[in-house]
């Protein structure tokens, strides 16, 4: 009943959602150069979002939707990525002044 | 109403399916949405005027709890539907339940931070980086609120119906949207909080 209730896959899931936040607490602890930093803080965000979306919201579960679906959750990164980035990059890197 | 008895009874019908595939889209609009307001609070950062800086606003205890309380709240929503899964209705009520709880904890921690911030001297017309910063906080923060009313309704359905396959297709679009929330502070936490304290 209890390993029912707490699938193995779950539990290691939440044990590895809550080390990836301390491994991104390093930021903070460590006196790193700016890039190691970002570096840390990009790796540990996908990988937590990584975790919920293929452990925990099952995107791949459904066989006649799947392609659908990461084709979706692609194109949807795709232009969030491409707002933020071709945003900054205009008005903060420099490339309109 | 075709049943496929081969899938778990949130898919079990063909509307079933589409019900799910059609929150997907929904969700791809989410990340759309929400890449707008980091990239309003990305280009404003700096821009705090004669008001304070992140560094100098955020503290990290506050903020951890938050995290912490969200992530498990994950943890538990999953488990609930893991529980559906294996027609276990109490402990999928008692697991979305404590979802719920966790979500309030979230949802008091994050109003009495604002209360701090608008304390010290940072309110939404300070500078235009509080602007964005409370924008982007409180377009989440509306996400968790409206999640806690849906997910009550939910729960009140469960409990006259039990697991049926619209109760059990409700319940899991609600987990996702439930779990993209989770994803969604993961990068507040990380690239607006961590960021500016670095």
């Amino acid at each position: 009943m209890l390993k029912e209730l707490f699938p193995i896959r779950h539990v290691v899931g939440f044990i590895s959602s809550l080390l990836l936040t301390a491994a991104a607490l390093s930021v903070l602890v460590f006196d790193l150069p700016f890039g190691v930093d970002m570096g840390i803080l990009i790796v540990t965000a996908v990988l937590q979002a990584s975790l919920q979306l293929f452990l925990f919201m099952h995107i791949g579960e459904e066989k006649t939707t799947k392609t659908t679906l990461y084709l979706n959750i692609a194109y949807a990164l795709f232009v969030g990525l491409v707002t933020i980035f071709g945003t900054l990059y205009i008005f903060v890197w420099g490339w309109y002044s | 109403m075709k049943l496929d008895a081969s899938r778990p009874l949130e898919y079990a019908t063909e509307e079933n399916r589409n019900r799910i595939l059609g929150f997907w889209i929904f969700l791809g609009a989410e990340i759309a949405l929400f890449s707008t307001l980091f990239t309003v609070y990305f280009v404003l950062v700096n821009r705090f005027a004669s008001g304070p800086s992140g560094s100098e606003l955020f503290e990290i205890g506050p903020v951890l709890a938050e995290t912490f309380v969200l992530l498990t709240s994950s943890f538990t929503i999953g488990l609930a539907i893991h529980a559906m899964r294996h027609q276990y209705k109490k402990a999928a009520m008692v697991f979305i339940g404590v979802t719920l709880l966790l979500g309030l904890v979230f949802l008091g921690i994050e109003i009495m931070e604002f209360f701090t911030y608008v304390h010290e001297g940072a309110t939404l017309s300070t500078s235009a980086f509080l602007s964005s910063l409370f924008v982007l906080l409180g377009t989440h923060g509306a996400h968790v609120t409206f999640g806690l009313l849906w997910g009550s309704a939910i729960l009140i359905q469960l409990s006259r119906h039990g697991f049926t396959p619209e109760t059990a297709n409700k319940s899991f679009i609600f987990s996702l949207y439930w779990h993209f929330l989770d994803v969604v502070w993961i990068f507040i936490f990380s690239f607006v909080y961590l960021k500016g304290l670095m």
